[in-house]
């Protein structure tokens, strides 16, 4: 207690002599945004920021809907970390997204690491937002939260999985604070709610039938469009059979639910059932 | 005793026209692959599912909309899957129709859980208790259709229920002092049980 305030004073005054030290304490941080709009046909760049450790950089591509590619130069992520990625799709405009890496997420000294993806979708326009994998290491703390706000008309894929450390390198989770809540509006309303939690609690309990059943990795992809029904017959026969999976579509969504014992099972099927889902090839980071 | 807790009892009572009885909230699927095989694995089906799936979600949006909030949309968003939205919806439909009947209320169409919340507005009970009987008779409606469909014998699904009744507390009694951000789900097979239920060949329940 007499130390934490004892380093919050000597951070304070540091922050009143010298931001620039302050910036150096090991805490990363970081906000990568990426604005595009539509122009004679095409989509351009519209605005780019980047500062700290996060960055953005769009890769030539041979398909006419530009590709951009997020990236946390800290290579990882831990308690007291922050990180904001933003994309605005304006009207008309199409962009698909992704990482670079999966994302890691390591055991936390202390406190919380937070991501945050805020995404806009304008009018007429379309998004995939297709990140890789989180990994989530034994004593991991991360709170991410996805925001999506969707034009009325809009069209928005994405695609999220979690793993629960490496089976192939014998890592096991034991204590973890996770949530991931992925909220998407359509409008101004609620059109999906993921909140999602696993604590250490799970993993005690991780063979419980209803919760993780003893898998490892979880992927949710959903396709938020007017038609998103449609592909559900292509979709249901594109899904995996050596492991659970379901589809479902309602409500203007298309939802798909995996999980295995591991990520790599998990990356053939995603692949498959978003090729079902997108006429261009994936970004080169995702092809296997 | 008092009426105000009578009329709760109704409302959680199995006579009370819900028609809850065709909701299986995925167990029928449980059943069909192998994951619910008997008593033990009833319970843990359950201790899951109430403690980081529907059970956690529903006590909150309960006494979110008890206490005034608008979270009929929130709580649609929340459906893992479209058998799940009906499983609500129709309940939430059902009861607002019954109890609109029996006292000339207006109470929407709403998912169960924010009509429950609206009608017990002025009910004066403490929110764990309407929180925890509104858990129990979910609980008792997936026991029986254990019971029926494992199959269990009538005590053995009892003693799974009684088992059940610290947790229930446990969640009622935290739910009454969270927020909205507190909702968080691990129900990865449940929630795909769910949807796998829309394709299973032989279907008794409509969830």
């Amino acid at each position: 207690m007499e130390y934490c305030r004892f380093f919050e004073a000597c951070t304070n005054l540091k922050q009143m002599f010298d931001t620039q030290t302050s910036q150096s304490l090991q805490r990363t941080r970081g906000r990568a945004h990426v604005g595009v709009q539509a122009k004679g046909g095409r989509t351009v760049l519209r605005d780019l920021h980047q500062s700290g450790s996060a960055k953005a950089f769009l890769p030539n591509v041979h398909d006419p809907v530009p590709e951009v590619v997020f990236l946390n130069t800290a290579g990882g992520l831990t308690g007291g970390d922050h990180l904001i990625f933003q994309i605005d799709v304006a009207p008309n405009a199409q962009l698909v997204a992704t990482t670079q890496t999966a994302e890691r997420a390591y055991a936390s000294p202390g406190g919380v690491a937070r991501l945050d993806v805020q995404i806009t979708v304008g009018q007429g326009a379309s998004l995939d937002w297709l990140p890789q994998e989180t990994i989530l290491f034994d004593g991991a703390a991360l709170a991410r939260q996805t925001r999506v706000d969707l034009a009325d008309d809009a069209r928005f894929l994405f695609v999220e999985t979690i793993v629960l450390g490496r089976a192939a390198m014998g890592e096991t989770v034991d204590t973890l604070q996770f949530t991931d809540h992925r909220q998407i509006t359509r409008a101004g309303r609620s059109e999906m709610i993921e909140p999602l939690r696993i604590t250490t609690d799970t993993l005690t309990d991780r063979q419980n039938p209803a919760t993780l059943a003893g898998h490892r990795a979880f992927t949710t992809i959903a396709l938020l469009a007017p038609d998103a029904a449609d592909h559900l017959p292509k979709v249901r026969a594109a899904l995996p059979a050596d492991i659970p999976a379901a589809a479902s579509a309602w409500d203007g969504k298309c939802v798909i639910r995996m999980m295995a014992s591991d990520a790599f099972p998990l990356r053939q099927a995603t692949a498959l059932v978003l090729n079902t889902l997108r006429t261009a090839p994936l970004p080169r980071v995702w092809q296997l | 005793m008092t009426p105000d807790l009578l009329t709760l009892t109704q409302w959680v009572s199995p006579a009370f026209p819900l028609g809850g009885f065709a909701y299986s909230h995925g167990l029928e699927t449980a059943v069909a692959r192998g994951d619910v095989t008997d008593a033990d694995s009833l319970q843990n089906w359950l201790t899951g599912v109430l403690r980081a799936g529907a059970g956690q979600t529903d006590a909150i949006l309960l006494v979110q909309a008890r206490r005034g909030a608008d979270v009929a949309g929130i709580a649609t968003a929340l459906a893992a899957s479209p058998e799940r939205l009906q499983e609500t919806l129709a309940q939430g439909a059902a009861f607002a129709r019954t109890v609109n009947t029996m006292t000339g209320q207006s109470l929407p169409d709403a998912p169960l859980p924010v009509v429950v919340g609206i009608a017990s507005r002025p009910l004066d009970l403490p929110d764990q208790t309407v929180i925890a009987l509104c858990l129990q008779a979910f609980t008792s409606n997936l026991v029986t259709i254990g019971v029926r469909h494992i199959p269990l014998g009538q005590t053995a699904g009892q003693a799974v229920l009684n088992a059940l009744h610290p947790l229930i507390t446990d969640i009622a009694e935290r739910a009454a002092q969270s927020d909205l951000d507190a909702i968080g789900n691990a129900c990865f097979a449940s929630d795909m049980a769910a949807m796998m239920h829309e394709t299973q060949q032989v279907r008794i329940f409509k969830t």
